[in-house]
C-alpha cells in the first residue's frame, strides 16, 4: 500500500509505502506528532486512525515563528 | 475506531491493549488527542474545551469585560484568527487590526484572508500600512540597525497596535500568543537570564500610564496545534505558509527543542509556563523597577534614560530614524 502525503509548510509531496496508521506515517516521516495535524478529505485524523492504499493526506505543521 | 493505549493512558502504536479511544467529555468519536491533558475529544467537545480555556484565561486575569471595546491584532495566521473568532463567539465587542508589513505576496494574501474573515462575520477590520504610515517595510528593515527582521517586525507591531488602540478609543489590545509562543519566549529569556524581559512576560499587561493600552493574551492556555485544529474544525481559512523572513528564527529553534521534550514527556511546556506564572512571575515583577517616561519624538511611553539629562527616545523612533533617512535639504533660489 502507498499513501501520498503533502507536507506543508513548506509545500512538498512524498509517497510512503507500508504504513498502517497515522502514527506509523509520522514515524516514517520523522515528524513529531505534537507538531502537526494530519488531515484527510478535510477531516482531522488521530495518531491511531488507519490509513488505506491510495490515501492522500496533508501533514500540516502547526509551528509558527515570529516575534 | 480503536486505539492502543499505554499504561499512562496516552495512545501508542503497536503495543499494549487495544481499547476504543473515546471523547473524554461525551464518549463520542475522537478527532484530536490532547496528550498534555491525557485526553481526546470529538469535534464539538474540542471546540468547547478551547472556548473554556479562553474563558478561564480571561476570568483569571480579568482581561476584559463584555462592555469593553477590544482590538484584536490579526495577521491572517491560525492563532489570531482563532482568537478573533472565539472572542466574537463569546460575545465580546472585538474589532480586528491588520498591519501590512510589505512582505510582497505574503502580506497581500494575509490581508485578503483577514478581510474575508471579517466580511463573513460582519466584523470591523482596521487596516494599517507600515510603508504608507512610517516609510519602511520589514524586508527593507531586515538586518539594518542591529535588529533582525523579526525584531523590527515585533517592535513595529507593538507600537502600531498601541497607537491604533489609543486613536480608536479601544480599551484592550488582544494578541494571539499561545502556550507554545509563551513557553518558547520564557525558555529564551531563561537561557539568557533576562529578568527584565521575564518580568514583563505575563498574560496581561495593564495600562499603567496614559499612552499605554492594556494588552492581553487570551490564548496563553491553548497550544498552537490546538489553535490550528480549531481553525480546521471551524472551517477558518488561515495562511498556512510561514513568513518568508522567519527562517533561522531563534523562537522557532526554541519551539523545536521544547517539542522534542514534550514528545518524551507530555505536559512539559504547560508545566514550564504555568509554573513560572504561578510561582515565579510575581517575584520578578516586584524586582522590575523600570522607570517610564514619554518619548520626546512621538509622545508614547518608553523607558527613561539612565542619564536624566539625555533625551528620552523610544525604541520605535530610534529604529525608524535608522531606517528612514530624511530627505536632503535642497536650496531653492528665491526670485
Amino acid at each position: 500500500m502507498v499513501v501520498t502525503a503533502r507536507l506543508r509548510p513548506p509545500d512538498r509531496v512524498v509517497e510512503v509505502a507500508d504504513v498502517r496508521r497515522v502514527a506509523d506515517l509520522l514515524a516514517r516521516l520523522e515528524v513529531l506528532q505534537g507538531a502537526v495535524l494530519v488531515i484527510r478529505d478535510g477531516a482531522l485524523l488521530t495518531s491511531q486512525d488507519e490509513l488505506h492504499d491510495g490515501d492522500k493526506v496533508e501533514v500540516r505543521f502547526a509551528i509558527s515563528g515570529g516575534g | 475506531m480503536t486505539a492502543t493505549r499505554s499504561r499512562s493512558g496516552s495512545p501508542s502504536a503497536g503495543e499494549g491493549d487495544t481499547v476504543a479511544m473515546r471523547c473524554k467529555r461525551c464518549r463520542g468519536t475522537v478527532v484530536i488527542e490532547v496528550r498534555r491533558h491525557n485526553a481526546a475529544f470529538c469535534r464539538d467537545c474540542f471546540l468547547h474545551y478551547v472556548g473554556q480555556q479562553v474563558t478561564r484565561a480571561i476570568a483569571k486575569y480579568r482581561m476584559a469585560g463584555h462592555t469593553d471595546r477590544l482590538l484584536v491584532a490579526v495577521s491572517g495566521g491560525k492563532d489570531s484568527l482563532a482568537l478573533w473568532d472565539l472572542l466574537l463567539e463569546l460575545g465580546y465587542q472585538a474589532d480586528g487590526l491588520y498591519l501590512s508589513l510589505g512582505i510582497g505576496a505574503y502580506s497581500e494574501r494575509s490581508k485578503a484572508v483577514c478581510q474575508e474573515f471579517a466580511a463573513e462575520r460582519g466584523a470591523t477590520l482596521l487596516v494599517h500600512d507600515l510603508a504608507g504610515e512610517h516609510g519602511y517595510t520589514i524586508p527593507e528593515a531586515a538586518g539594518k540597525g542591529g535588529r533582525s527582521s523579526c525584531g523590527v517586525c515585533g517592535l513595529s507591531k507593538r507600537y502600531v497596535f498601541n497607537r491604533a488602540a489609543l486613536d480608536g478609543g479601544y480599551d484592550v489590545v488582544c494578541t494571539g500568543h499561545n502556550l507554545d509562543d509563551e513557553a518558547a519566549v520564557l525558555f529564551g529569556n531563561t537561557l539568557r537570564w533576562d529578568t527584565a524581559a521575564m518580568a514583563r512576560q505575563f498574560p496581561v499587561l495593564e495600562a499603567t500610564r496614559p499612552g499605554l493600552v492594556k494588552k492581553v493574551k487570551p490564548l496563553y492556555r491553548v497550544a498552537e496545534r490546538e489553535t490550528a485544529a480549531y481553525c480546521v474544525l471551524k472551517g477558518i481559512d488561515y495562511v498556512v505558509e510561514e513568513c518568508p523572513l522567519v527562517a533561522g528564527n531563534t523562537q522557532m529553534r526554541h519551539k523545536e527543542t521544547l517539542n522534542q521534550m514534550e514528545e518524551a514527556a507530555p505536559g512539559t511546556k504547560h508545566n514550564f509556563l504555568f509554573g513560572y506564572l504561578d510561582r515565579a512571575a510575581a517575584l520578578l515583577k516586584v524586582a522590575d523597577d523600570a522607570d517610564l517616561t514619554e518619548c520626546a519624538r512621538c509622545g508614547m511611553t518608553t523607558l527613561a534614560p539612565e542619564d536624566p539629562a539625555a533625551e528620552a527616545v523610544c525604541a520605535f523612533c530610534r529604529s525608524k530614524a535608522r531606517l528612514v533617512k530624511p530627505l536632503p535639504i535642497v536650496e531653492v533660489a528665491s526670485r
